[in-house]
């Protein structure tokens, strides 16, 4: 019985660390995005504010961050909007109709394997000849580089584990194809939608790499607003970190509503 | 099977998503392919010629900032990978192991792998602080004098790495626990009854169980690692001197800094080829493990 006090003990102790662990940056940011200017060079560093200060959400909003907010917005929910609108009747063909066998699917997923960098870069020379480079559409196109595979390989899982009857009996009572898809399927696999919507979503308004080396005076993503922040002469802490907070939020968003489906998500849909 | 009209239907369902990935994907990188066996430089008076495998060949024998580049990223993924798994596998197991309280633990551990990385180097940058930041401060309450960090050779990788284990560990955890729990229990109980226990029924009983789930998530995690870019961009820029830099942060360098696509074109190359046989030789092995 005692040892069984113990191993509790053990195990929660060590658990508990882990989580103090995680969960220590996102405390420094906090108290960092609450600091006032003074309180920043000091040794040792102040690890509580001595009052909360929240000048420094404003004044990131105004230096940038609000602008950042918006473009990343802008260009993170019309990324999502393409990959459903283009993953899903792909997905729905590769998965019930077979197209391309397993090459298709298999050059689908190896996308993801891809160095951004290796098509970042052809990329760049192109978007600079069409005059895509610093505007919406050369981000959004850029991310259905990763996003439109990702929604495809995951909408795909979702409605191979349909039932197949309801479409056949939909098909014997004389429903043209496209009839099936969007009245039958496309509602039967809604949480699919949701879940893909959600993470194409996050992964574009998570990206640096594309937007760092897209963007320009015109548009300017979040996270490429904190690295600009982050590389001045003079280094905004608490802004930065206030930026950082804002940036955070969709993401505490995803893992809170999306616990059920997120493996299956980081994982593109391997493990269900 | 299909009839004629399903098919052209079914084509007609992916046509707009293919061409737009073969437009997005696969075009950019037979133009960069090209691009990688000429001398193409960007403000360079030189005409632009063919210079065939002469940029790879340069790369391979005469480069050693890329050599090095390419040694440091492949030691920041053997080390990253192996420690975030069997972290990971610490953290699944022992949420394995309670009986409540599991889902909220597990959400507050995961955060980190959902955030921008750009978000996980800025902490970073705060927390390594050398001066300022909470972690030097909690080992000169020990009594330890804390390394510069991101500022010295010696502890600019290591920054990196463990900046990227801390938010990516969760991750592995998460997966590390989904194949623990879809271990079927029949076959631990009956290996328990035939007497195995403990490094036993580590190895041989469970090992084999959580591999072909747990291989993908090492998979993704062993690319994601070689792919390494944003955090040596906020963290560090590849410094001090050269000491953090990696692959894709030297082809940036060279694409986007020094004006050279076709060199960094062929280090693209370099890249994708090596994590697609990288990539393939880890399936294998996973698959191979698992017919045994």
């Amino acid at each position: 019985m005692s040892k069984r006090i113990i191993m509790d003990v053990l195990k929660w102790g060590s658990l508990i660390a882990f989580v103090v662990l995680f969960l220590f940056p996102f405390f420094w940011i906090v108290a960092s995005s609450l600091k006032s200017r003074g309180e920043f060079f000091t040794r040792p560093p102040v690890w509580f504010p001595a009052h909360l200060d929240w000048s420094n959400y404003p004044d990131s909003l105004g230096r940038g961050a609000l602008k950042g907010l918006t473009d990343s917005f802008i260009i993170a929910f019309s990324s999502m909007v393409i990959s459903l609108l283009l993953g899903a009747p792909a997905a729905y063909a590769i998965a019930r109709f077979q197209v391309g066998r397993e090459n298709l699917a298999f050059w689908i997923l190896s996308i993801r394997m891809f160095p951004p960098i290796a098509t970042i870069l052809p990329l760049f020379v192109i978007f600079r000849f069409v005059g895509l480079v610093d505007s919406y559409s050369g981000l959004v196109l850029s991310y259905t580089v990763f996003n439109l595979p990702f929604a495809i390989w995951i909408l795909k899982g979702f409605i191979e584990d349909l039932p197949r009857e309801i479409e056949e009996a939909a098909k014997v009572d004389g429903a043209r194809p496209f009839q099936i898809f969007r009245m039958i399927v496309i509602p039967l696999a809604a949480p699919g939608l949701v879940v893909a919507a959600l993470f194409t979503f996050i992964f574009a308004w998570n990206d640096f790499a594309y937007a760092v080396i897209f963007s320009g005076s015109k548009v300017t993503p979040l996270p490429v607003v904190i690295a600009q922040f982050a590389g001045g002469h003079e280094i905004l802490w608490g802004q930065i970190s206030a930026a950082a907070i804002m940036a955070i939020l969709p993401a505490l968003v995803l893992a809170t509503f999306l616990q059920k489906y997120l493996t299956r998500g980081l994982t593109m849909g391997a493990v269900k | 099977m299909l009839g004629k009209q399903e098919k052209n239907f079914a084509r007609l369902m992916v046509l707009p998503a293919v061409s737009l990935l073969f437009l997005v994907t696969i075009a950019p990188l037979l133009f960069s392919l090209g691009v990688s066996f000429t001398n193409l430089q960007f403000g360079s008076p030189q005409p632009v010629r063919w210079s065939g495998l002469e940029n790879y060949l340069n790369l391979v024998t005469r480069d050693a900032r890329f050599l090095n580049a390419l040694w440091r990223t492949l030691l920041l993924v053997a080390v990253g990978v192996v420690t975030q798994t069997v972290l990971g596998y610490v953290i699944a197991s022992l949420l394995f192991h309670i009986s409540r309280g599991r889902t909220i633990l597990l959400s507050a551990i995961l955060i980190p792998s959902v955030i921008s990385q750009v978000v996980a180097g800025w902490q970073g940058r705060m927390i390594f602080n050398a001066s300022y930041g909470p972690l030097n401060d909690i080992l000169a309450r020990f009594g330890i004098k804390g390394p510069a960090w991101l500022a010295s050779q010696q502890t600019a990788l290591s920054s990196i790495f463990l900046t990227d284990t801390w938010q990516w560990t969760p991750f592995l955890a998460l997966i590390i626990l989904a194949a623990l729990q879809s271990q079927p229990q029949d076959i631990v109980e009956a290996a328990r009854l035939d007497g195995a226990s403990g490094w036993s029924m580590f190895r041989f009983v469970t090992v084999p169980l959580i591999l072909p789930v747990t291989g993908i998530g090492i998979l993704l995690r062993g690319v994601d690692l070689f792919k390494t870019f944003d955090l040596v961009f906020i963290l560090t820029q590849g410094g001090p001197g050269n000491s953090s830099e990696t692959l894709t942060f030297f082809t940036y360098v060279q694409g986007f800094k020094f004006f050279n696509p076709s060199y960094a074109s062929a280090m693209s190359f370099i890249q994708l080829i090596l994590v697609t046989i990288a990539a393939k030789a880890f399936l294998s092995f996973i698959r191979r493990q698992r017919s045994i």
